[in-house]
């Protein structure tokens, strides 16, 4: 494992010079923010446009980091100084990510500890800490996630509570994934099987067969934990008054539906039914939403209007999402099992990331990551995880849109699939070749016509700054059918028990 | 010597087995995933080349002259726009052709690729010092497909041939470590050059003769020698090896003429748009061999230059003198071990003889620039199962001896980045050694790492600007001139295997 570590560092040093993106000076003026003014400002400065958004752990992490910025260079620390990205700047921030992502590699090493030292658990292990996600965004808190996970399994419930807790404090993203934790914690944790004379193993099955007696003193521990992370979290602020402000910040009412750049969820696909219709609709003489008609071109961030199909608010979304969630959390409840907790995670991972309101395409890593740990389960398991990873990562790569850039990100990922794949087909001794269903093949080898599309085609055909909205949909609405299609047979195999 | 003295000396050590190139593809094996294993390497090499070509190359942002990226650019303009016959003589005081013509076709043939997808990158005159993202991305490419097409398939052909039959494992850590070696990363996808593609050449012409396909192999090192004229290094030692194949094979004197056949042809067909006046192939070969311009420029870690730092041998020798000085200096240097592969022409001597030929002239010959070094770097690399820490050695000194360069552009993190990779996957400290060549290798290191440090940190005493130069060039000339004796004593003392033409004897029975 440690040479993964030297090669992943070596790795990611090479890759200092890539494209930055506004994350980076995003990054740059939180380090200013929290270094160079008091605590009660934090939530309310806003010379730059990338105001503080994440809860408080977060910009202490961001001050801590920022105490050893001075020896690479001061100027990167004055809050005025918008965009600046001298070499030692660009240097340390790239640094800070390497170190930070200890903090994953730690985790990583626990999970084998935890999980077992086999093979699969190499290459699981390996895949998740040299993920190409990761090529652009921060490990460190995917780390965090997989040390409360790892708790889990090993069933220290308040320790896991605790670090999710504490992960929430620090990215409130990952509320996307509380109703799992909540769900399997009060189950697990806060109801104990009465003990039963077991008549040989399963005890599993003779655990929730009977009923659990509900143990308030648990409950009271957990709630407790739980209350003093938000509680160290929040408390200066609560103090000050000042948590209007930042929830407003948090949970910043944002316009439209979909991103910028369409996230590949079922809106996306909703989006594009809509444009379908609309030229269908022209054919046939419907009536039309006008306003629809002029926004959708632009492509901006802005509120989403559709020609055909009903609009949709966020209200919808947010009904939608909490009854995609409560399906999978029902089984979870009645069956508490850790593997089920794990789907329960995904799939809440999934249900949020599918239907939410303005979701941003990172959160697909929300799904990846800890979906990474089943993937070499069973044959179903690692089929899903294929397509996938493969829709999944895919729908990343417009992020990084220079020329630079696309050999490295191309490269990369097809190494990672070329060494994770094989190894975990071989672990559950089946053939490469045996585990895919040859529409899923055809899907794959869509995406390599769609990558040499967006790459060289369009621009031959279309001319450059034509239609550039165009690949982006395309990509959007095509990975967006892989990652629906993962959702719908690992909620349909979940349910049935078949997975 | 026995081997078993040479054991003693713990210089025939092979690799070890706890190196994390071994331990990477000892775990696919043994899970049954080594189908993989070229397919990764490759993957792997082109990756590294691809991040460090996200770095400046040479000249970037520094008019007026800008840099090699520049010159490389301005011929592949040059040839889209202009007839043949101008090529060598086109404005010659900005980045005159000074490559034999098969670089010329090359860049014609990269420009009008380049032309088609963005004119204004090739424009004739107006594009001089044309900088942007695209244009470098493109460029950055041409070297990355040629280098596929080329070199990295030599390198598993040539791997194939050495150890193929010693098992899946010996030839893919060869070929990782290979593709790994740092100098020729750095130089071509870093400063921007197509060294590959003569280094390619060249190593499918020793594949051919590997695979005693002589006529073939000279075809593919003319075709070397066509794209830059700097394989001469390798050329007195590739004539003695055929010359002595000649000798020893059946109808020697049939395989002398077709040699000849093939030499001539292959030249005149790539000079033949000069052949037909005498001023033009004499302005090809003045462009090709700038004698004039002395017998050395800059510091480089060669022979004459350390000697200059007590000598002025510039002052005291005028050029006709230096010239002569320098040919008898270097066919001396380079006529035992020659020699000897001319009598005894087997596959382990060529290779030595490669490296002993080409260090000779880079330490003796004229007109040496610190690049010059990648050309024994090759045969070096490719003896990297057979002599691991000679090899790392030799190629750590030479990436230590371009640092100045490397610095001047920038490239200083890459410089580290790439040459630590390739140690720590070879694992060469793992090669067990005699007491006195660990110390001989801890001083070596420990040096580097002073120099590195110092040169950071102090800055040179006013008198002495170069200082630091200079030193590097003294430290590193005497490790090269270590090396030239060594592979020369090696070369000297290979046990030669019997068997080895006995397959050949056999078909021609």
């Amino acid at each position: 494992m440690l040479n993964v570590l030297v090669v992943s560092s070596i790795v990611k040093l090479l890759l200092v010079r890539a494209y930055r993106s506004t994350d980076f000076e995003v990054h740059r003026n939180w380090l200013a923010i929290t270094y160079s003014l008091p605590i009660s400002e934090w939530y309310y400065e806003k010379t730059s446009e990338w105001t503080l958004d994440y809860p408080p752990f977060f910009a202490w992490f961001e001050r801590c980091l920022a105490t050893f910025a001075p020896l690479a260079d001061e100027k990167m620390l004055q809050v005025d100084n918008l965009n600046y990205a001298s070499e030692n700047t660009v240097l340390f921030q790239r640094l800070t990510v390497i170190v930070s992502e200890l903090v994953l590699y730690w985790a990583i090493l626990r999970y084998r500890r935890s999980f077992g030292s086999k093979y699969v658990h190499w290459v699981i292990a390996g895949s998740i800490f040299l993920h190409p996600g990761f090529l652009i965004y921060n490990g460190f808190l995917y780390g965090i996630l997989l040390h409360s996970i790892v708790e889990m399994k090993k069933r220290r419930y308040l320790l896991s509570g605790f670090l999710f807790a504490a992960l929430l404090n620090f990215k409130h993203i990952y509320l996307y994934m509380a109703p799992a934790y909540f769900v399997y914690l009060l189950k697990a944790y806060c109801f104990q099987p009465i003990p039963t004379p077991t008549e040989n193993g399963h005890a599993d099955r003779q655990a929730y067969a009977n009923v659990s007696r509900f143990s308030l003193a648990n409950f009271v521990k957990l709630g407790a934990t739980v209350a003093a992370v938000f509680a160290i979290s929040l408390g200066p602020f609560v103090y000050m008054g000042q948590i209007p402000q930042l929830l407003s910040r948090l949970f910043p009412f944002t316009r439209g539906l979909c991103h910028a750049y369409w996230a590949p969820n079922f809106w996306a696909l909703y989006a594009g039914a809509d444009r379908v219709l609309i030229i269908i609709g022209k054919r046939l003489g419907w009536s039309l939403n006008q306003d629809a008609l002029g926004s959708m071109t632009r492509g901006f961030v802005g509120d989403t209007k559709f020609a055909v199909l009903p609009q949709v608010d966020a209200i919808h979304t947010l009904i939608i999402t909490v009854i995609a969630q409560l399906i999978p959390l029902q089984l979870l409840w009645r069956k508490p099992t850790f593997n089920n907790f794990l789907t329960s995670l995904v799939l809440c991972g999934f249900a949020s990331f599918l239907f939410g309101w303005h979701v941003h395409e990172k959160a697909i890593l929300l799904i990846l990551i800890p979906y990474s740990l089943m993937a070499a389960n069973t044959k179903a398991h690692l089929r899903i995880f294929i397509i996938l990873s493969a829709s999944g990562i895919y729908s990343l790569f417009p992020l990084l849109f220079h020329s630079a850039e696309t050999p490295i990100k191309t490269i990369f990922t097809l190494t990672w699939f070329l060494i994770v794949l094989p190894s975990l087909a071989r672990t559950l001794h089946t053939p490469l070749r045996a585990v895919l269903h040859p529409l899923e093949y055809l899907y794959l080898v869509g995406l390599v016509v769609l990558q040499l599309y967006t790459d060289v085609l369009h621009t031959v055909i279309f001319g450059t700054g034509k239609l550039e909205f165009l690949p982006l949909m395309m990509i959007s609405i095509y990975t967006a059918l892989g990652v629906c299609y993962g959702w719908v047979r690992l909620m349909v195999g979940y349910l049935n028990g078949t997975i | 010597m026995t081997k078993s003295k040479m054991q003693q000396h713990g210089v025939d050590s092979p690799l070890a087995k706890n190196t994390p190139a071994h331990r990477w593809f000892q775990i696919l094996v043994q899970n049954q995933t080594f189908w993989t294993a070229p397919l990764v390497t490759v993957l792997f090499a082109l990756f590294v080349r691809w991040a460090v070509a996200l770095n400046p190359y040479s000249g970037f942002q520094v008019p007026p002259m800008f840099g090699d990226y520049e010159a490389q650019r301005h011929w592949m303009e040059l040839t889209i726009h202009l007839p043949i016959k101008k090529w060598y003589r086109y404005e010659l005081q900005w980045w005159g052709l000074d490559y034999p013509p098969l670089t010329a076709y090359h860049s014609w043939l990269c420009g009008i690729v380049g032309s088609w997808i963005n004119p204004a990158w090739f424009a004739l005159d107006e594009s001089r010092g044309y900088e942007s993202p695209d244009s470098k991305h493109f460029m950055r490419a041409t070297v990355v497909f040629w280098e596929s097409i080329i070199f990295i398939p030599a390198v598993l052909v040539f791997t194939q041939i050495c150890y193929g039959k010693q098992g899946h494992l010996k030839k893919n850590i060869a070929a990782l470590l290979i593709l790994l070696q740092p100098a020729l990363i750095i130089i071509d996808h870093g400063h921007f050059q197509f060294n590959n593609i003569m280094l390619g050449t060249t190593l499918w012409a020793i594949n051919c003769f590997m695979m005693q396909q002589y006529a073939l192999g000279s075809f593919f090192f003319c075709l070397s020698l066509g794209f830059k004229q700097m394989a001469l290094y390798y050329a007195p030692a590739v004539f003695a090896f055929l010359l002595g194949r000649c000798f020893k094979e059946p109808n020697g004197i049939a395989m002398f003429i077709r040699l000849g056949v093939t030499v001539v042809a292959t030249f005149g067909v790539l000079l033949s748009p000069f052949l037909t006046s005498v001023e033009d192939i004499q302005q090809v070969f003045h462009r090709v061999f700038p004698i004039a311009r002395g017998l050395y420029e800059d510091k480089v870690a060669n022979m004459w230059c350390a000697v200059n730092v007590v000598v002025k041998l510039r002052q005291l020798f005028d050029l006709q003198t230096t010239i002569r000085l320098s040919l008898v200096a270097t066919v001396l240097a380079m006529l035992p071990s020659v020699i000897h592969l001319g009598f005894n022409p087997t596959r382990k001597r060529l290779m030595y003889g490669l490296v002993c030929c080409s260090m000779s002239f880079f330490l003796f010959s004229f007109q040496v620039h610190e690049k010059s070094i990648l050309l024994p770097a090759l045969p070096v690399t490719l003896l990297i199962l057979e002599e691991p820490w000679a090899v790392s050695m030799f190629i750590n000194v030479a990436m230590f001896s371009m640092f100045p360069l490397l610095k001047r552009e920038a490239l200083v993190l890459p410089y580290f980045l790439v040459t630590i990779l390739w140690n720590y996957l070879a694992g060469f400290h793992t090669i067990p050694m005699s007491k006195v060549v660990k110390l001989l290798t801890s001083i070596c290191y420990t040096v580097i790492l002073v120099w590195h440090i110092a040169e950071s940190y102090i800055p040179p005493p006013q008198a002495l600007p170069d200082l630091y130069t200079v030193l590097n060039v003294l430290f590193s000339c005497g490790c090269y001139l270590l090396a030239f004796l060594y592979f020369n004593w090696r070369q000297f003392n290979l046990v030669d295997n019997a068997t080895e033409y006995t397959d050949h004897r056999k078909k021609h029975q």
